[in-house]
């Protein structure tokens, strides 16, 4: 993440859009009042983070990570495929989370007829 | 040694994927598989348990692929402590739960089914997140704790288990984000996820880094530990859930959140300052807790409180530092487990058939329910730390190492807050015996299982309280093993020159 040598265009995409990501998804997960938008928000949360870790591995003009005869006669660069691997268990796990917390606000839907997080409150919040 | 530290996950993990199957053969698999798995776990554990004691540690590499590059765990007498004492205590939740009345009361055994299965797997997961050498399995080890643990939360339909449910949720969510974050941080400046590795080269980190990383990962274990200001979760979600799923939470859940800020701080990062932050953290967490304790109606919210107040202590103990701070850490954490535990197991009778579980619907239920209400009693005392009990040799311990360290000051703290945890503790107690019974409430006996799951951690706190050396001996030896990082790293990281 060393930023002062190699500042090319790509990188400053990659990691604005991930900050941009993360920004809007926490402002969605924080302030919006419907339950929905806020499971909506912390998944653009996920999102951002996952770009962030995949844009750590890449390097310039690299490959993807797969051994064979063919590629490693040519000897290229190859991406790191550790934050790949991490990305996609990630994103599981993402999944599951959003899947519980909509489940969740299906529940306290036909429990209170509202999504709204101002009218549930029989728990201090 | 008679198994490997793999098969303390491998095997809960496929016993509870198989239940659903095992179900379709014969229902009353369900409720017994998850039994005889964590009954022979525990011998698996306890033996493993006694050959690291005599050998060291058992460093097991999982697909040949040695550390720093594949994923290892580690059971230590300090991982296996606490490993040892999850089993025992998901042990002793099952049996107090085999056919408790409000599972049964539903039509079909999906609730049932459910019930169990989310219990494994919540067990599982605190095993994993204890034994494991590698931070991003860490991650998804505590990915799978908060799923079970939000679903376990949720699981009666007519309480508000939903909304507790979601706060937890959300909270952890975010938790898991700024984990996440840490992990990539530590991952782009050392190209390592191996926990030894780590704390090996943590210094060749930049101190922007290293402080950020540290800070990110300390919100997201925070949470799981229940440290303020994280903690806001623990209440809503302790009294929400099924009554066994709270003592589950108090004993299991809550103790791999602190093994996660432990290893943490003894073991990856070596920076200045973090023991006197535990203090503070854990003082200011304790404080707040046992003020909001003390005045809470409801008896499972004043129970809650109460835990965190306890983890509060638990990090102060850890912020002394040193071989006497730890041992009188993990004795605490030992003690909270079996004495929590009981709380939840016998106050959620005394307040079984009440809709709001209030404290003064407790007047004189001591002769109507004399043994349940006699175990609470004990708990109390045990908790709050009276002699001959086992919570008294856990405070003495911590105030011996504050006097030790020259902290009077926080030994006086210490003191005037376990006065408001005696007062109001005490007011329960006194409620139950002494006030006449003014509610027409039904009351309900427990089960003969659930009585003899509370009969073992009664008996646990006096035989620890009389002879607490069944106990020390093992104590000492893990707070020696936490302590030595240096060991640590060579055992998990001279594998790979042995096996090359």
């Amino acid at each position: 993440m060393d930023l002062g040598n190699n500042l090319d265009l790509l990188t400053v995409t990659f990691y604005g859009t991930a900050i941009a990501l993360v920004l809007i998804g926490l402002y969605a997960a924080l302030v919006k009042r419907s339950l929905i938008k806020v499971v909506i928000g912390l998944s653009i949360v996920d999102s951002g983070i996952h770009l962030l870790l995949v844009s750590i591995g890449y390097l310039k003009n690299g490959t993807a990570p797969i051994f064979s005869p063919a590629v490693i006669d040519k000897n290229p660069t190859m991406v790191d495929p550790v934050p790949q691997a991490l990305v996609l268990t990630a994103i599981v796990i993402g999944f599951a989370v959003t899947a519980v917390a909509l489940a969740l606000v299906i529940r306290l839907y036909r429990h209170h007829k509202t999504v709204n997080i101002d009218e549930i409150k029989n728990l201090k919040w | 040694m008679v198994g490997s530290p793999v098969q303390l996950i491998a095997i809960p993990l496929l016993a509870a994927f198989l239940m659903p199957l095992l179900g379709k053969a014969w229902k009353e698999l369900v409720r017994l598989t998850p039994g005889v798995v964590l009954l022979y776990l525990l011998y698996l554990s306890v033996d493993l348990l006694s050959y690291t004691i005599g050998h060291g540690r058992v460093v097991e590499v999982i697909a040949g692929w040695t550390p720093p590059w594949g994923i290892n765990l580690v059971f230590s007498p300090f991982s296996g402590f606490l490993a040892t004492l999850m089993l025992f205590m998901g042990l002793l939740v099952w049996i107090y739960s085999y056919r408790f009345q409000p599972f049964e009361d539903y039509d079909d055994y999906e609730p049932t089914l459910k019930y169990y299965l989310l219990l494994m797997m919540l067990i599982t997961a605190s095993v994993g997140v204890v034994l494991t050498g590698d931070i991003f399995n860490l991650f998804v080890f505590i990915e799978i704790l908060g799923i079970t643990a939000y679903g376990l939360t949720a699981y009666y339909r007519g309480r508000d288990g939903a909304e507790a449910s979601f706060k937890y949720l959300f909270i952890g969510s975010l938790s898991s984000t700024f984990l996440l974050l840490a992990i990539m941080i530590i991952y782009s400046q050392l190209g390592t996820l191996n926990m030894a590795d780590i704390a090996v080269r943590a210094h060749e980190l930049k101190p922007v880094y290293k402080i950020s990383a540290l800070v990110l990962f300390l919100v997201a274990f925070g949470i799981e530990a229940e440290m303020f200001p994280l903690n806001g979760w623990a209440p809503d979600a302790y009294s929400q859930a099924p009554a066994p799923v709270g003592a589950a939470f108090a004993g299991i859940v809550v103790k791999a959140g602190l093994y996660t800020v432990i290893r943490l701080i003894y073991t990856l990062f070596d920076v200045g300052g973090t023991y006197e932050f535990l203090i503070v953290m854990g003082l200011i967490t304790m404080i707040i807790a046992e003020f909001a304790a003390f005045s809470q109606a409801r008896l499972k919210r004043m129970l809650a409180y109460s835990s965190i107040g306890q983890m509060g202590l638990v990090l102060v103990a850890f912020g002394i530092g040193k071989e006497e701070g730890v041992y009188a850490a993990l004795f605490l954490m030992f003690n909270h487990a079996i004495i929590k535990s009981l709380l939840f197991m016998s106050g959620s009778y005394l307040v079984y058939k009440s809709k709001n579980k209030y404290i003064s619907e407790l007047n004189g239920i001591g002769k109507m329910l004399p043994v349940t209400s006699f175990l609470f009693a004990l708990g109390a005392f045990a908790i709050v730390g009276f002699p001959p009990f086992a919570g008294f040799w856990s405070k003495l311990a911590v105030l011996t190492a504050a006097a030790d360290s020259g902290m009077i000051l926080i030994i006086a703290l210490i003191l005037s807050i376990s006065l408001i945890e005696v007062v109001y503790y005490l007011r329960v107690v006194n409620r139950i015996y002494f006030v006449k019974r003014d509610t027409d409430l039904e009351i309900t006996k427990p089960t003969p299982q659930a009585m003899l799951s509370m009969l073992v951690l009664g008996a646990i706190i006096l035989v620890v309280g009389f002879y607490p050396d069944v106990i020390t001996g093992i104590l000492h030896k893990a707070s020696a093993t936490l302590l030595d990082k240096g060991s640590y790293i060579n055992d998990v990281l001279s594998l790979s020159q042995t096996i090359n």
